[in-house]
């Protein structure tokens, strides 16, 4: 469903993505691991155009983009189809829990408030926040914010929601709560791209991982061919530096 | 000059003074809201990097700030019927008033477009990505996230800017103008008074400067409502009693670390 | 004479700025109340009314107290600029409190536990850790009071002292010139603030290099 072909990108001289060619099946749940640097989270916000490609295509459902250049209204439609959970939240700090998760529906999707707020509330109940609707995110801990930006990418009934490392800014006690959320959804057949450390939550949940390094995909395949069986030296390297208790076969 | 004080003249003259307020703040408000308007156009070709506008709106940001406002004040009176008269337009008839608003809305619009740059500037960019995200357009972004985040975040920077701009007003009477401090002086050299005149005068100043930051505390008071403990910039240093209070946090910890080394 | 104005005030506001921060900080009692009283009232009104009020009222206190007192000495007899250093210094003393203090308010408490820590005193703490760690993140305000007071030094000529503007005042009034005199005074006080600028970004740069520290 998601098609991404030799997408490349650069940061002045430095190349951080050498030619990406990545197929996502509707329904997946896909993790990419990988160093700090290693172009991962930059491969992420070419999706939906927050970080421009150089060149390249990238293809959602029906729509083709081709990356050199894009109109105005093909990057609109192309976020229209995506929606993103950031590292640091980014909730819309003037706007309540509630506001922050119906502002893309009514703005962009041009849905009345009313059923906006029907939608918002029924999503918030999925992620556990249904008594939150008029804090405003300040006074939400990181964990019940992260759990508002799910809601807001779910409310949006996006083709594919981004998660750009979820749980990377939260305390540690508070991790949990958020991937059992992350979970949750998956398990409803949401199309999810995943960048995390989570190595746990890899290996329950995806059934795709791609291992990048130096802005090349490594390695990819089912979880259990990745962390049991890799096949590449720098994947065996990077794994065995994250996760030493875990044992592979080689 | 050789009269002595007098007490009751400082009423008396309060008093007197009172019918001109609304010249001052008229003065006041207009410049600020026009200056609003001016400021916007001032900082919008250099956050969008219009060539030559650009640089254009530098300088003159730059002179309207690098030059009193008092000089302004004459450059304007004197030099813009000069100018006008190049083109056949006699405006030697046109009220002092007219000047003064002119002289205060272009002084306001060069620091208020620098206000609008750095507030603008501090809205964190996580805000609009996310923005972007959700699949609003540059506009819509601007608007509804970019904008009402900046304006409070400018609250008491641009409450200051009102707040010098009222006492500023106070050089208006050096073209002439009849407002409250025009009007104390022409009280002074009547009775002979200055004195009692300027302690009226300076009164009248301070009430409405405590006034009008009441009012932009209370604003921003509002604005803030979705953030815990806040506290207002404006609070920090100034009046309010919940300032003094959160202040005095402050003050106590710094007095009991350098105390405590007996 | 702009320059001297200027500078006499800042001088003596510096002064008064400084005593009035640390009577507010130590928490003097009832020096303290006085000291926040003064600044508030300060900055609550123009500065063209505490040249005035000096200007005209100093004057009458002065005759007032000598004829009381029975001295022979006449106000007129003072030179119309000490009224104008001593007025401008009563402004500039309020706002260099406010600067001072939130600079002081502004050091990491930490710095002043760790300079105990390795056993200075309260004086030698100010000192040596305070006040150099409040100058430099003061130093945007210290210059835009700079500024201010440089452009404030022009009412003056109100009170007629010959600076710069009442120097443009006065060729002005003689050629009818006003314009040209005027833009003369504005392109100097103009030179003037960009030097002012250009020293306190150049200072800037050089005391964040030093705060990074020797790490190259």
């Amino acid at each position: 469903m998601i098609t991404i072909q030799s997408l490349t990108k650069s940061f002045g001289k430095q190349e951080v993505l050498k030619s990406i060619d990545l197929q996502v099946q509707k329904g997946e749940v896909v993790v990419i691991l990988g160093p700090s640097g290693s172009g991962k989270t930059t491969l992420l916000r070419c999706l939906n155009f927050l970080e421009r490609p150089d060149g390249g295509k990238v293809s959602i459902g029906d729509l083709q983009v081709n990356c050199k250049k894009p109109s105005k209204q093909e990057i609109y439609d192309l976020r229209k189809k995506t929606a993103m959970v950031f590292q640091h939240y980014n909730l819309f700090k003037h706007k309540t829990v509630l506001e922050n998760v119906m502002e893309g529906l009514v703005i962009v999707q041009k849905q009345s408030k009313l059923k906006a707020r029907e939608k918002s509330v029924q999503v918030l109940e999925k992620v556990g926040l249904a008594e939150k609707l008029n804090a405003y995110p300040s006074q939400l801990s990181g964990g019940q914010q992260q759990r508002v930006g799910i809601a807001r990418a779910l409310a949006l009934e996006p083709e594919v929601i981004l998660f750009d490392e979820p749980t990377s800014a939260l305390d540690p006690e508070l991790v949990g709560e958020v991937l059992s959320v992350i979970r949750k959804i998956a398990k409803e057949g949401i199309t999810m791209i995943v960048v995390t450390h989570e190595m746990n939550f890899a290996m329950d949940v995806s059934n795709h991982v791609i291992f990048m390094d130096g802005g090349v995909i490594v390695e990819e395949g089912t979880p259990t061919e990745i962390f049991r069986t890799p096949k590449e030296e720098r994947t065996r390297q990077f794994l065995k530096r994250i996760t030493p208790e875990l044992t592979y076969d080689i | 000059m050789n009269t002595s004080f007098q007490l009751s003249y400082v009423f008396d003259f309060l008093f007197k003074l009172l019918g001109y307020v609304q010249i001052t703040l008229f003065i006041v408000a207009s410049s600020i809201v026009l200056g609003l308007v001016v400021g916007l156009v001032l900082a919008l070709p250099r956050m969008y990097q219009v060539p030559l506008l650009k640089q254009l709106s530098a300088v003159f940001v730059s002179f309207f700030r690098g030059t009193p406002v008092l000089i302004q004040l004459f450059l304007i009176y004197f030099g813009v019927p000069e100018l006008l008269k190049v083109v056949n337009i006699d405006v030697t008839k046109a009220p002092v008033l007219l000047f003064v608003i002119l002289t205060y809305t272009l002084n306001s619009g060069a620091f208020l477009s620098e206000i609008i740059r750095g507030a603008v500037a501090a809205v964190d960019r996580g805000q609009v990505e996310a923005a972007y995200a959700v699949g609003m357009s540059k506009y819509q972004a601007f608007v509804r996230i970019m904008l009402p985040q900046a304006l409070s975040v400018s609250i008491p920077i641009f409450a200051n800017k009102v707040l010098a701009n009222l006492k500023e007003t106070s050089l208006a009477f050096t073209l002439g103008l009849m407002d409250i401090n025009g009007k104390a002086q022409s009280l002074g050299s009547l009775t002979n008074h200055f004195v009692e005149s300027y302690i009226a005068l300076s009164a009248l100043y301070f009430v409405m400067a405590i006034l009008i930051e009441q009012l932009f505390l209370w604003w921003e008071r509002r604005m803030h409502r979705h953030e815990q403990g806040y506290i207002s910039p404006l609070q920090e240093l100034k009046f309010s009693h919940t300032a003094r209070r959160l202040r005095d946090q402050k003050e106590d910890a710094l007095f009991n670390s350098t105390q405590g080394l007996s | 004479m702009t320059l001297l104005i200027t500078a006499v005030s800042l001088i003596g506001g510096f002064i008064i700025g400084m005593i009035v921060a640390l009577v507010r900080i130590y928490r003097v009692p009832f020096l303290r109340g006085l000291g926040a009283a003064y600044v508030t009232v300060i900055r609550g009104t123009p500065m063209l009314m505490h040249l005035f009020l000096i200007y005209f009222g100093l004057p009458v206190a002065i005759d007032s107290f000598c004829g009381f007192v029975g001295i022979h000495f006449s106000s007129t007899s003072i030179p119309i600029l000490y009224f104008v250093f001593i007025a401008f210094s009563i402004t500039a003393g309020a706002y260099s409190g406010e600067v001072i203090r939130s600079g002081i308010l502004a050091v990491d408490r930490g710095q002043v536990e760790a300079a105990h820590s390795v056993g200075m005193s309260s004086v030698q703490t100010f000192r040596r850790i305070i006040l150099p760690q409040a100058l430099s993140v003061s130093l945007l305000n210290i210059s835009s009071e700079v500024i201010g007071m440089l452009h404030g030094s022009t009412l003056a000529y109100t009170v007629s002292i010959r600076e710069i503007n009442a120097q443009a005042n006065i060729v002005a009034s003689s050629n009818w010139k006003f314009f040209e005199a005027y833009i003369a005074a504005a392109l100097l006080f103009w030179g003037i603030t960009l030097l002012i600028e250009r020293v306190t970004a150049f200072l800037e740069k050089k005391m964040n290099t030093y705060n990074r520290g020797g790490v190259a």
